[in-house]
């Protein structure tokens, strides 16, 4: 049977996770921030000393190389060509301040400074005709001038080069003939809107080299191990080859938060759970996405501020974590983040700093082990996290446990928010939902959330800790194409036969691009979509079409598109004219056959489970608390809250009010009482 | 220290009540029709509590700020109201700012029980086209009449039901009609929206703690107002600056602003400030209300709430008759775009002198108005376009001034070029960075003021343009020694290419085949220029 690590590096831990003839085994190390690989190469070397084989036919990659590439400014030195006349636009953008009552307003600065952007002569106009044409000989000088400057990459952006791709072709393969990496916007994001475009385009550019390099370097690594198949995880949450990867590398960006989405997409599956929301809360911030029976994307996302417009995992982000710091502010009010201790100093309970947090709060009440946290690896100061949190308790009348408790509430109410966005404000009752907790601290706040959304079930899997690196295992292969089509949608054979065109020849750069990546011949899912608004809208909704002949037919997709129009706006016109703004086209190959393994099944009773009882804070008072060994929870253990359930790398409060299942795959569900 | 306020509620709160005005915002912006709203987005939404005090304000236009309250009271003679009544008004001397801007205010009403006022919300949207003597509605007019249709606050909805025949005849009156209604759909929508969210808080948590929460958050922000201003020495603060010129007569139009600063109030008296004038650079008093209230906004820290207790501190002296505070029927509507401006330039002024060290120098202090209007003979039907220009932000004491960015009283976003050329008839020839060769167009200084931009419109029909703009006779000012920001400039070249220098402000016809040049001015700058400068010595200081 085949074998696939899913390994996930983080800015603190690097994640394995490997299935081996049906069998999950995980493993966590340090990560090596200068070169993420080292990290990769020698957990697996640890790993593998540890008993079982740890020699998989395929590993799943995610990293942070694209992101800090861009978060440090260590791309590539990267040029940008465009129409004469708007070698700015870059640096223009959308001409606001992303705050806007700051007197000294900031934004993130350009990815490449004016003197490397050049203008050529040409222009499109608005349906693709030629008003200049540019010449071979223009493109072929002005590459050169720039490789002649030490330009390592370049990004190509013209104007309604969506309609008509002769001029960038041009400069690209001027740049190619030159030996000079190219990333032209046709290739990278092929839609209308000149600054996403540009800024998606240069993102691309720039990156592509840093990840290039590393991936090379990763994949000779493993070679050397052993490995021979790398694939690497997409913003989009499925995965792609590494040579794919490397050349449109601005899909890796945002990789991270889509690994945990498929992560917990996959295990809701396996707990039969269709409807989900998802709550992945880290040390600085938390991630909640809405699985409504699939993966949600957006094509709406930024790094740095600098916009980027690929299919993306549509994951709504806030600034509370667990190292998130509490203060009274000039006005009397609690606040909680979005200032970080992040991992230095860290929370005040980890001895470095005197920052009150959120942790320290959860220590404070108990929540938290002193003794029990990354299993006994490190040791949590109590003393240290009721200095911290002294201050902020004079507000309290000095009541420290009332403080803390505060703390959470406020915690609580951000992230909160966060799932509300996300739920009821896009037209979702949380009532049908249940909510997948991971990350570090999710487990540990899953249930207030849940009750204070009316959410009536929580899901924690049995991995929580390393949940990214087991949707990486997971994940499908995926390969996502678009086309701008820009026009207004019309009830006759000749439109349906154009859409029908467009999705054809979408299939077949989708074939091709599989193909070239793994030589497969299996036949890959297709899935139809379109960018739809009515008339006059600046912006669009994606709406599946159907694959089958009659897909292409208006009469199916207006419907739908109404539907959804009304659903997240409150109002829809079937009367208004609709325009198709893209066609879009993912075709997916199933991934590895990853599934948990199943669990001994015990009597129902966790008693052999327990390993201690201590007070806790629950509702405002201590109450004596059962202390739970995850490892030693066997299936259908059935457990009472309230209770704490201990492991490696998270920790679940279960409330009193709470009562909980092991299921025979080892997930945990939670469940209110009345 | 003892606090009978609930330290926790106030945040969770603070964040629930902003989220209401928030998602109002996105379900405008989202289903509107113009790209004026869609793209641009140039709109806010609001929150106000049952005596029609401000709750929340989504953070979109500051413009808009101080001007809507003015409009809840404006709505509030309606009254008695009824579920389901949604008023409309853009009158500037009845609850506006100026034409363009609709106003749509509805009380909302408890479902259940007694069936109690809770609240008001407002939204209000810069419409494209709202009739006058030129399309777009922003002339160079004499008096409102000229600018478009007025519109006394009246209800657009009785009880959920359209006043069809008021609308019939705002319709008729505007040059774009279908795009109108659309906008104005997208309005209602966010009314539904926002009163959904607003009645959401009041099944969660009951009327009476949503009541009494909308007070203690006002109290909250007035408290961060208090510390705030107990920063600044008390005292009183001259300033003065004036706009290049009315657009009639060549003369400047001083503006002036006394400020007190004791017992941890503001006091803002414009006395002194010009005499109303015979064109539209007459601002009405809730836009002096906004320009100030902006500023003091800016003091606080970038999470408080923006609601009334911000105000409470602060009062205004306006004289009557004045570009400050303009009585009817005098036009108005390069005083909500240009005049605003300048009055945040003056207030700035002012406090530069109560803290030296902390204010930066002006920016580009316009908003570079440009619309354009005619018949789309290609695409079979009239058009109307608006759009206002980016220019440099003034450098401060944390570092050099942003480039091509809105500054103060807007930040609108541009339109994209491909949508622009995909929906009008004329092609955008350059938008880039206005900074030719070594010349910057930002001030010198320790820190340099950000630059301009230029944008170059060719026109493919023959079409009716206005610009209004400023800081196109002398530039934004700096402060400590630095150089003030390049002033704008603005050409017309014919098809046969005669180039022509325009005034800061006019409108005229053009020819297919003319090219319209705008250049925006560039932010003054800040501290004295030192030769031999070390280049990170330029970036921004981390504060």
């Amino acid at each position: 049977m085949a074998s696939v690590l899913g390994v996930d590096v983080g800015g603190t831990f690097t994640d394995f996770l490997l299935w081996e003839d049906g069998r999950l085994f995980v493993y966590k190390r340090p990560s090596t921030p200068d070169d993420p690989s080292r990290a990769v190469l020698a957990g697996l070397a640890e790993a593998g000393a540890d008993g079982a084989a740890w020699r998989p036919d395929e590993v799943v990659h995610g990293s942070t190389v694209a992101t800090n590439a861009v978060l440090e400014r260590k791309g590539a030195r990267t040029a940008l060509i465009t129409t004469e006349g708007f070698r700015d636009v870059l640096e223009i953008g959308r001409q606001t301040r992303p705050n806007l009552y700051d007197l000294e307003p900031r934004r993130s600065p350009p990815l490449v400074p004016q003197r490397l952007r050049l203008e050529a002569r040409e222009r499109l106009d608005y349906r693709g005709e030629v008003l200049q044409r540019l010449s071979k000989r223009e493109a072929v000088k002005l590459v050169r001038s720039l490789r002649d400057r030490g330009v390592k990459s370049l990004a190509v952006c013209f104007l309604f080069s969506f309609l008509n791709p002769r001029h960038e072709e041009l400069v690209r393969d001027a740049a190619r003939s030159a030996g000079l990496a190219c990333s032209a916007s046709i290739d990278v994001l092929p839609e209308h809107r000149e600054y996403e475009r540009t800024s998606t385009t240069v993102l691309n550019a720039y990156i592509g080299p840093v990840v290039e390099r590393y991936l090379t370097r990763l994949a000779e690594g493993l070679g050397h191990a052993g490995v021979r198949n790398l694939r690497i995880m997409q913003s989009n949450g499925g995965s792609a080859s590494a040579a794919a990867a490397g050349a449109t590398a601005v899909r890796t960006v945002l990789s991270g938060p889509a690994g945990g989405v498929a992560g917990a997409f996959a295990s809701a599956k396996s707990a039969g759970v269709k409807r989900a929301i998802t709550l992945d809360m880290g040390g600085t911030s938390t991630d909640v996405c809405l699985l409504d029976g699939a993966v949600p994307f957006t094509s709406e996302s930024s790094i740095d501020g600098l916009p980027l417009r690929i299919p993306t995992v549509d994951v709504h982000t806030v600034g509370a974590g667990g190292g998130s710091i509490a203060t009274i502010d000039a006005g009397g009010a609690l606040r909680v983040g979005p200032e970080s201790a992040g991992a230095d100093p860290g929370p005040a309970c980890y001895g470095a700093g005197d920052l009150p947090t959120v942790t320290d709060a959860n220590l404070l009440l108990g929540r938290l082990r002193p003794d029990a946290f990354l299993g006994g690896r490190m040791t949590l100061s109590p003393s240290a996290a009721r200095r911290a949190l002294r201050p902020v308790a004079r507000n309290f009348s000095g009541d420290l446990e009332g403080a803390a408790a505060s703390v959470l509430e406020v915690a609580n109410a951000n992230m909160a928010r966060a799932l509300r966005v996300i739920s009821v404000e896009r037209g979702h009752d949380p009532r049908r939902f249940t909510l997948v907790a991971f990350g570090g601290a999710g487990p540990l706040h899953a249930c207030d959330l849940a009750e204070a959304l009316a959410i009536p079930r929580v899901l924690v899997p049995p991995f929580p800790g390393v949940l990214s690196a087991f949707g990486m295992a997971a994940s499908p292969i995926t390969t996502d194409h678009v086309q701008a089509l820009l026009a207004p949608v019309e009830d006759d054979g000749a439109f349906t036969h154009r859409l029908g065109r467009a999705f054809a020849m979408l299939e077949s750069q989708a074939r091709r691009s599989l193909r070239s990546q793994f030589g497969r011949s299996s036949a890959p899912v297709m899935r139809r979509s379109l960018d739809l608004r009515y008339a006059g809208q600046s912006y669009e909704l994606t709406i599946p079409v159907s694959a089958r002949a009659d897909g292409c037919d208006p009469a199916r997709f207006l419907a739908a598109f109404h539907r959804a129009h009304g659903r997240r706006y409150g109002h829809a016109d079937a009367e208004r004219a609709v325009e198709v703004v893209a066609v879009r086209l993912r075709a997916e190959l199933p991934g590895a056959p990853v599934r948990l393994a199943r669990l001994a099944r015990g009597d129902g009773d966790p008693r052999l489970g327990r390993v201690g009882r201590e007070a806790v804070w629950f509702g405002g008072r201590p109450r004596a608390t059962w202390l739970y060994d995850r490892s030693r929870l066997r299936g259908g253990d059935r457990l009472r809250g309230p209770a704490l359930v201990l492991q490696l790398d998270a920790t679940t409060a279960i409330p009193p009010g709470w009562q909980g299942r092991v299921d025979d795959t080892g997930n945990l569900l939670l469940e209110c009482e009345g | 220290m003892t606090n009978r306020v609930d330290p926790t509620a106030l945040a969770v709160f603070h964040s629930l009540f902003a989220s209401v005005a928030e998602e109002m915002g996105v379900t405008l912006g989202r289903t509107a029709h113009s790209p004026n709203i869609t793209e641009r987005r140039d709109y806010s939404c609001a929150v106000f509590d049952a005596e029609a005090r401000l709750v929340a304000q989504a953070a979109h236009i500051p413009v808009h700020l101080g001007a809507m309250p003015v409009s809840v009271q404006a709505a509030l003679p309606l009254a008695p109201f009824a579920p389901g009544d949604i008023v409309i008004l853009n009158d500037p001397y009845l609850g506006g700012t100026h034409l363009p801007d609709i106003t749509l205010v509805s009380p909302v009403f408890e479902r259940a029980g007694r069936r109690a006022l809770v609240g008001y919300l407002v939204s209000r949207a810069h419409h494209a086209d709202v009739g006058g003597m030129t399309p777009g509605s922003m002339p160079l007019a004499t008096e409102l009449h000229q600018e478009g249709v007025i519109i006394p606050p009246l209800r657009l909805l009785r009880r959920g039901r359209r006043n069809e025949e008021a609308l019939a005849l705002l319709l008729r009156n505007v040059r774009t009609p279908d795009e109108r209604r659309g906008d104005l759909d997208a309005q209602l929508a966010a009314h539904r929206t926002g009163e959904e969210r607003l009645l959401d808080l009041v099944t969660r948590y009951g009327r009476r703690q949503v009541v009494t929460r909308m007070r203690e958050l006002q109290d909250y922000a007035e408290r961060l107002t208090r510390a705030a201003i107990n920063e600044i020495p008390n005292g009183v603060y001259d300033f003065e600056d004036s706009l290049d010129d009315d657009g009639d007569s060549a003369n400047p139009v001083p503006i002036r602003v006394r400020l007190t600063v004791r017992n941890r109030t503001l006091h803002f008296d414009f006395t002194g400030s010009s005499p109303q004038r015979p064109t539209s650079v007459n601002a009405v008093a809730a836009v002096t209300s906004s320009a100030v209230y902006y500023v003091v906004r800016c003091l606080l820290p970038g999470d408080a709430p923006t609601n009334d207790g911000c105000l409470r501190p602060v009062s205004l002296t306006l004289p009557e008759a004045s570009v400050v505070n303009a009585s009817s029927p005098h036009a108005v509507s390069a005083g909500n775009v240009e005049t605003s401006q300048r009055i945040v330039d003056v207030v700035l002024g002012a406090l530069a002198k109560a803290l030296p060290g902390r204010i930066p120098a002006a920016s580009a202090g316009t908003m570079n108005n440009v619309t354009i209007g005619g018949f789309d003979a290609a695409r079979g039907r009239p058009f109307a376009y608006y759009e206002t220009l980016a220019g440099g932000a003034g450098a401060g004491p944390s570092g050099d001034g942003l480039s091509a960015v809105h500054t103060h009283m807007t930040n609108t976003m541009n339109t994209p070029v491909e949508a622009l050329e995909m929906a009008y008839p004329f092609r955008v020839r350059r938008y880039s960075i206005r900074n030719r060769g070594r010349r910057r167009t930002g001030g010198d200084g320790r820190f340099r003021g950000g630059a301009g931009v230029v944008r170059e419109y060719e026109f493919l029909t023959p079409a009716q343009v206005t610009i209004v703009g400023e800081r196109r006779k002398r530039g934004p000012w700096s402060l400590r020694g630095g150089r003030p920001g390049t002033r704008g400039r603005d050409s017309l070249t014919d098809a046969s290419g005669r180039r022509k220098k325009l005034p800061s402000k006019g409108q005229f016809t053009v020819a297919a085949g003319a090219r319209l040049g705008i250049e925006t001015p560039g932010g003054g700058g800040w501290g004295r220029p030192s030769r031999a400068k070390p280049r990170q010595m330029r970036k921004r200081v981390k504060t």
